[in-house]
């Protein structure tokens, strides 16, 4: 591994001593002044970008003065482009003279809630391209932009990925602003501040950073925006390139960020006091710093009382542990440890292997291959093809594979429980490590037996110890222990009692429930009263 | 450094890896034995009989072709110890011998009385074999035969053995589970000998082996518990047969259930009690130096049959009932006593006892221990509590028709 | 020293571990019958004893390790001397756990698997995690603290309804007088486990808390020696004496006893949970006690390089101490306790605590020029 990690370090070196960014980026030569002339800024707007169809110019007069007002199609709202600017616009008959032309088209011409001064070209294309409307007037070396972003996006709608029963049912979509708000929402509190910045030299892609002040730890904080000031690649397309990019550790197979597509879910992470990462062009949300037992965490663990909720995450980590060793746990019982399996079960097993040319660890990586093939076919397919794969799945791993004495049908027992028991992981980062690790320890399993398994999951629980999302501990609060926030890993407390913030997270401010909590009947005195009036009555 | 590091590491761990699989076996390369019998042999010291279970006959379903041809096979083979019996029989055998499954170990009545102490340590050390297999005596007959016969309600003949002791154990109470464990703690300790449950071959041994054997409803020969085989220096020394049996056991402390018969007014076996509750206790008492033990049995007894006109209601008959009852009880634990005794042959762990509460008197007796278990008073005591009458009161008899 | 922190309850857990780790396997004074658990609970109280004498020496010097305050103590020189033969007195006993652990493998479940193997994964496994560091040993060791008393409960109850605890094996108690199970204490008990609590005087200095110390260990070695005490009433109940000697291992005869509702049998898997972990922090604490010691004393910047090269030293000297298993059982009840654990265990920290006691009286100047 570390021998990777070298070969990438020189390269990136390498890239470094080239000026790789400058070629890469055109857009950023020299950041000239906004010309006097309308014609000339308009040439030149057109010359920066290659003539595209979609950037629309329009010349306009204001009075005397000539002025030109220009947006890209398709990014902008177009009505309210004609109602609040074009309208008034020309509407406009008088101007008092002695103010300032520009002042006034500002003040009172454009009609919209977001009005800024540029002057220079690339603050100009920064606005232009993220669906502002840019106004330049004759003999003057600024323009105007107007806030008018708009055209057609994704509504929001139900969570795709992550779902829940009981939960609300709105999901993020692409638009980091919907985002930011479906957060704002549900925390009015002036404390959630919002932090933007641009990352991609190319895509210029916004990502905002969002937490509670006086909750999340400022290191933390300092941390994160740290790691993406660092950033430097040409493009950021989905929530997935920053994650990459500010991860701890690369070298594993466990999701050291979070990602949501669910609001209320971001919403009760930012107030325990962490760190929501939202991408433009994403509908999943990260959070950080994330530890292993959050994976486990369901939103439905929450709005469903805390005793069903709790078996159902017992629940939950026992299938984790089947989806993780059930095949190896297979390969070892029927090849090393037969005595471990019960007198008439083995001799069932036996009987049904009778037939069957591989040794267990073939067929048992047969079965698993062809499994992750349909799944991931299955994932891929245009919805009408799917359900005609899983048909076709169905038949050849359950009927014809055992007919044709290739597999067992105790090992397509295995494969369809392991496989189930990895769809019940909430997060799907958690459980595609949970895949590929399964095969590690199958091998490991045919070689050693149980002895295989213990050291392969010893060595992942050093791997787990040894991670940290953030600067904290992943496998936190279970190691390092912390009786205090155990309120949420095997047992879900009552919400009363959630008494502090993980500690692990946010330093300092940590309260969450004022005193006595508990909810219980009315007291003695009250029911008494209630009964005599009643009576009285 | 880093990366010769990281080498080094890389290289360890496939070479270990890659040259692993020793203990690898595959399910379908074992032959599993059920049952292991030993006889004694005619030219080597053992002739060894080895009950092999066939799956693909076992198990019912599309794979397996069920039931078509027997579900066991005997093979046979001897030598002078057992080691090299059971690698000889590997010559048979088209799989490795598996021995984790072994239920039933069972000994001949012949051999058992030649002694028994060379079989003990190859199952003891084995890291395969378990100690807790259940030892069995054949009676009156070849431990080869009691192996090889089929039964028809189970497809494995062994798990037919098993439930025959274990049913009886809490049915009749007229044998117990003795694991190989067991002999050997008890073989070791010189203030006990171990006993062992016997079985015995009824019928037509020859026609049992037959896999026709099966499909008929009355089995030409069938496996029953008989008793309990008194072991003395590793040497079967005697039998404990139906009620001598019940009453060792009661000693013993393992009874869980049995039934208890006695006449009335000149009705023979008129009244039967079931007991399902006991507890035994056991003391040591010293009189001039001279020590004397004392056993105290309390049990709680259901009535199950009562064949006379009885007053069941009322509680002083009943009282009548529950003496006759531990009277019944004494007169059975008092007989398998004196046959101990008789045998010398402490099979109840006195000595264990006295060892345990006055190490001082054991160091005194330790030496010829049996010889002063055979002359030792022991003093029964019964307490017999009635609980239930079943779903009647009184039973039928009171209103026949005279 | 590397740079590391660990937290009191971290501490404890490794003491815990640390303690009952391979003596619930094989530490049982056998010979003692049914008074062996005597044996232990005396075997302790002497362990806290000692445990006192190295607590002073720390209290000397708090930030230092066994190898750098000896040679404050005792001089450059003959301190260096002491020092060395201390890693290699803790790579030894890293080695002869390794072996016992691999022993025991080979002898139950992996009979045809050869020993070298066997023990080459676990010391790859423990070099990875001392890579690592030592937090990430004392994190691994909190998460496996759980496992292990989880196994432990389980195996408990389940002996329990198997009906298999006679505690009536127990009696007679003291047949044979008090003298052979002096004679066991100190020949046997008190230095195995308890006196090997000498390897924490090189991680003692990581305790973020130093003045948790005294009753982080000692309270950590109550409870190893109460669970041991427990483990040994268990074995000699369930096996009666006659198996329990026979054994080399007992905890894995009783656990092999569970037979319960016809098929939670053969629990023999659980019992190997348990010997994995435990032989895992017992190796893995001897050998980041001499890989630490190494870098200390001869000056190494990062403990990191010398993970590898301590490790398959460990696993080759493994190999090497002994033929057969009766050669290895043989040395460790006979040789390794007297001329090995008492020079190291208990006479040269003596010597060094009057020695200190003296110079720091003398020269307190010293004392606080270190601190």
């Amino acid at each position: 591994m570390s021998i990777l990690s070298k070969m990438l370090k020189k390269k990136h070196q390498r890239r470094q001593s080239d000026n790789y960014r400058q070629i890469l980026d055109p857009l950023k030569p020299d950041d000239l002044p906004i010309d006097r002339d309308v014609q000339m800024n308009i040439k030149h707007l057109q010359e920066e970008m290659g003539n595209s169809s979609d950037l629309v110019i329009r010349q306009i007069k204001i009075g005397q003065i000539g002025g030109a007002l220009a947006y890209i199609d398709g990014l902008v709202d177009g009505k309210g482009i004609s109602d609040y600017i074009l309208e008034s616009f020309t509407e406009t008959k008088q101007i008092s003279e002695e103010s300032d032309l520009f002042q006034f088209v500002m003040d009172k011409i454009v009609a919209v809630g977001s009005i800024r001064t540029i002057r220079n070209w690339n603050a100009l294309f920064d606005a232009l391209l993220s669906g502002c409307t840019v106004i330049f007037l004759n003999g003057y070396s600024k323009a105007l932009s107007g806030e008018t972003r708009g055209g057609d996006r994704r509504p929001i709608q139900e969570p795709s990925q992550q779902l829940s029963i009981r939960g609300p049912k709105d999901a993020f979509n692409e638009t980091l602003r919907t985002n930011t708000a479906l957060i704002r929402r549900r925390i009015k509190s002036p404390n959630l501040w919002v932090e933007t910045m641009k990352i991609g030299t190319i895509t210029q892609t916004d990502v905002a950073i969002l937490y509670v002040k006086g909750i999340a730890n400022e290191e933390i904080i300092q941390e994160v925006r740290d790691r993406l000031h660092r950033i430097n690649i040409d493009s950021i397309i989905d929530s997935g390139y920053v994650e990459q990019s500010i991860e701890d550790q690369t070298f594993t197979s466990f999701p050291t960020t979070y990602h949501t597509e669910r609001p209320d879910v971001v919403a009760s992470q930012l107030v325990e006091g962490r760190i929501a990462i939202v991408v433009d062009g994403s509908p999943f949300v990260l959070t950080v710093p994330a530890v292993f037992v959050q994976f486990f965490q369901a939103p439905d663990d929450y709005y469903s009382r805390f005793d069903l909720s709790t078996g159902i995450r017992v629940l939950r980590i026992i299938a984790f542990f089947i989806a993780l060793i059930g095949p190896s746990l297979y390969i070892a019982a029927t090849t090393f440890h037969q005595e471990m399996i019960p007198t008439t079960l083995a001799i069932a097993i036996a009987a049904q292997r009778e037939n069957v040319p591989f040794p267990a660890f073939v067929e048992a990586l047969v079965m698993e291959v062809t499994f992750e093939i349909l799944r991931e076919a299955g994932l891929r397919l245009p919805r009408a093809v799917g359900q005609a794969v899983s048909i076709v799945g169905a038949l050849v791993i359950g009927q014809a594979a055992v007919q044709a004495n290739i597999v067992s049908p105790m090992m397509v027992i295995v494969v369809s429980i392991t496989a189930i028991a990895n769809f019940s992981t909430p997060v799907f980062a958690m459980a595609i490590s949970v895949r590929l690790l399964r095969f590690v320890l199958m091998a490991l399993a045919a070689f050693t037996g149980f002895y295989g398994i213990m050291i392969g999951l010893m060595i992942m629980a050093i791997h787990l110890c040894s991670l940290r999302s953030f600067g904290v501990p992943y496998m936190a609060p279970l190691a390092p222990f912390n009786t205090e926030n155990q309120q949420d890993v095997f047992i879900r407390f009552p919400i009363w009692a959630f008494k502090n913030r993980p500690q692990f997270i946010s330093k300092g401010n940590t309260v969450r429930t004022g005193s006595n909590q508990k909810p219980a009947p009315p007291s003695q005195n009250v029911k008494e009263s209630q009964n005599s009036e009643g009576k009285k009555s | 450094m880093k990366n010769l590091f990281a080498c080094v590491l890389l290289l360890l761990s496939t070479v270990t890896l890659l040259s692993g699989c020793w203990d690898q076996q595959e399910l379908t390369d074992l032959a599993f034995v059920m049952a292991m019998g030993v006889d004694k042999g005619k030219k080597e010291k053992f002739d060894v009989s080895l009950q092999v279970v066939v799956p693909a006959s076992v198990a019912s379903g599309q794979n397996g072709g069920g039931g078509q041809g027997s579900p066991v096979i005997v093979y046979k083979s001897s030598g002078n110890n057992l080691t090299e019996a059971s690698r000889r029989a590997a010559k048979q055998i088209p799989r490795s011998i598996y021995y984790a499954h072994t239920k039933i170990f069972v000994i001949s009545e012949e051999l058992a009385k030649d002694g028994i102490l060379d079989l003990l340590d190859a199952l003891d050390r084995d890291a395969v074999f378990r100690t807790t297999t259940f030892v069995t005596i054949a009676k009156g007959g070849r431990a080869e035969d009691f192996i090889a016969t089929l039964t028809n309600l189970d497809k494995i003949p062994v798990q037919k053995f098993i439930k025959t002791l274990q049913a009886t154990e809490r049915m009749l109470g007229e044998n117990i589970k003795v694991s190989i464990d067991d002999i050997l703690a008890n073989l070791i300790d010189p203030g006990k000998e171990p006993v062992i449950s016997a079985f015995r071959l009824t019928g037509n041994s020859k026609k049992g082996t037959t896999p026709q054997s099966v499909v008929t409803t009355k089995p030409p020969a069938l496996v029953t518990a008989d008793g309990l085989a008194v072991f003395k220096g590793g040497k079967l020394a005697g039998w404990l047969t139906g009620n001598e049996a019940k009453g060792a056991v009661w000693v013993m402390k393992k009874m869980q259930g049995t039934d208890i018969n006695f006449n009335w007014e000149g009705k023979k076996d008129a009244v039967s009690t079931i007991p399902f509750i006991s507890k035994t206790k056991i003391s040591l008492v010293t009189k001039n130096g001279k020590p004397s033990m004392n056993v105290l049995i309390e049990t709680s007894f259901k009535l199950s049959e009562i064949n006379v006109p009885y007053e069941v209601t009322n509680s002083m008959s009943m009282d009548v009932i529950e003496k006759k009852t531990a009277e019944q009880i004494k007169k059975d634990v008092e007989r398998s006593i004196h046959k101990a005794q008789s045998l010398k042959a402490d099979i109840f762990g006195f000595g264990d006892y006295v060892h345990r509460v006055n190490p001082n008197i054991w160091k005194k007796m330790k030496g010829d221990w049996n010889a002063q278990f055979a002359k030792m008073e022991i003093h029964v005591k019964v307490d017999a509590h009635y609980r239930s009458a079943g779903k009647r009161n009184n039973p039928f008899w009171n209103d026949l028709k005279q | 020293m590397e740079k590391a922190k660990i937290s009191a309850r971290q501490l404890f857990v490794l003491v815990v571990l640390f303690e009952m780790g391979s003596a619930i396997l094989v530490g049982y004074p056998v010979k003692l019958k049914q008074d062996a658990w005597i044996a232990i609970l005396l075997g302790m109280a002497g362990g806290i004893l000692l445990f006192l004498v190295y607590y002073r020496l720390f209290l000397f010097y708090p930030n230092l390790p066994l190898t750098s305050y000896v040679q404050f103590i005792m001089g450059k020189w003959i301190g260096r001397f002491i020092g060395f033969f201390y890693i290699i007195y803790f790579a030894y006993l890293a080695a002869r756990v390794l072996r016992d652990f691999g022993e025991l493998l080979t002898a139950t479940v992996y009979t045809q698997t050869p020993l070298f193997f066997l023990m080459a994964l676990l010391i790859l496994t423990i070099i990875y995690a001392l890579h690592k560091g030592f937090e990430v040993l004392a994190r691994v060791g909190e998460l496996y603290f759980g496992v292990v008393y989880f196994i432990a409960i389980g195996g408990f109850f389940l002996l329990i309804f198997s009906g298999l605890i006679h505690l009536e094996n127990l009696r007679p108690i003291l047949e044979n007088g008090l003298m052979p199970i002096f004679k066991s204490v100190l020949t046997q008990n008190l230095t195995f486990p308890f006196g090997e609590m000498v390897v924490f005087t090189m991680v003692l200095p990581y305790l973020n808390k130093p003045e948790k110390v005294k009753k982080v260990c000692i309270s950590g070695i109550i409870l190893s020696g109460i669970n041991f005490t427990i483990a040994c009433v268990i074995n000699i109940a369930t096996l009666g004496t006659g198996l329990f000697i026979r054994s080399p291992y007992p905890l894995l005869s009783t656990v092999s006893k569970i037979e319960l509702a016809n098929f939670i049998e053969r629990l023999d898997v659980l019992f190997m949970l348990y010997l994995i972990i435990a032989g895992f922090i017992k190796v893995a604490v001897f050998t980041y006690a001499a890989i630490i010691g190494t870098t200390d004393l001869f000056q190494f910047q990062d403990h990191k390089k010398l993970t590898l090269p301590i490790g398959l030293f460990i696993l080759l000297t493994a190999m090497m101490i002994a033929k057969n298993y009766a050669e290895h059982i043989e040395e460790g009840l006979r040789v390794v306790p007297i001329y090995v654990h008492w020079p190291f265990q208990i006479i040269i920290p003596l010597i060094l605590l009057g020695v200190a006691y003296f110079r720091n009286r003398h020269n307190q100047q010293e004392a606080v020029s270190i601190k």
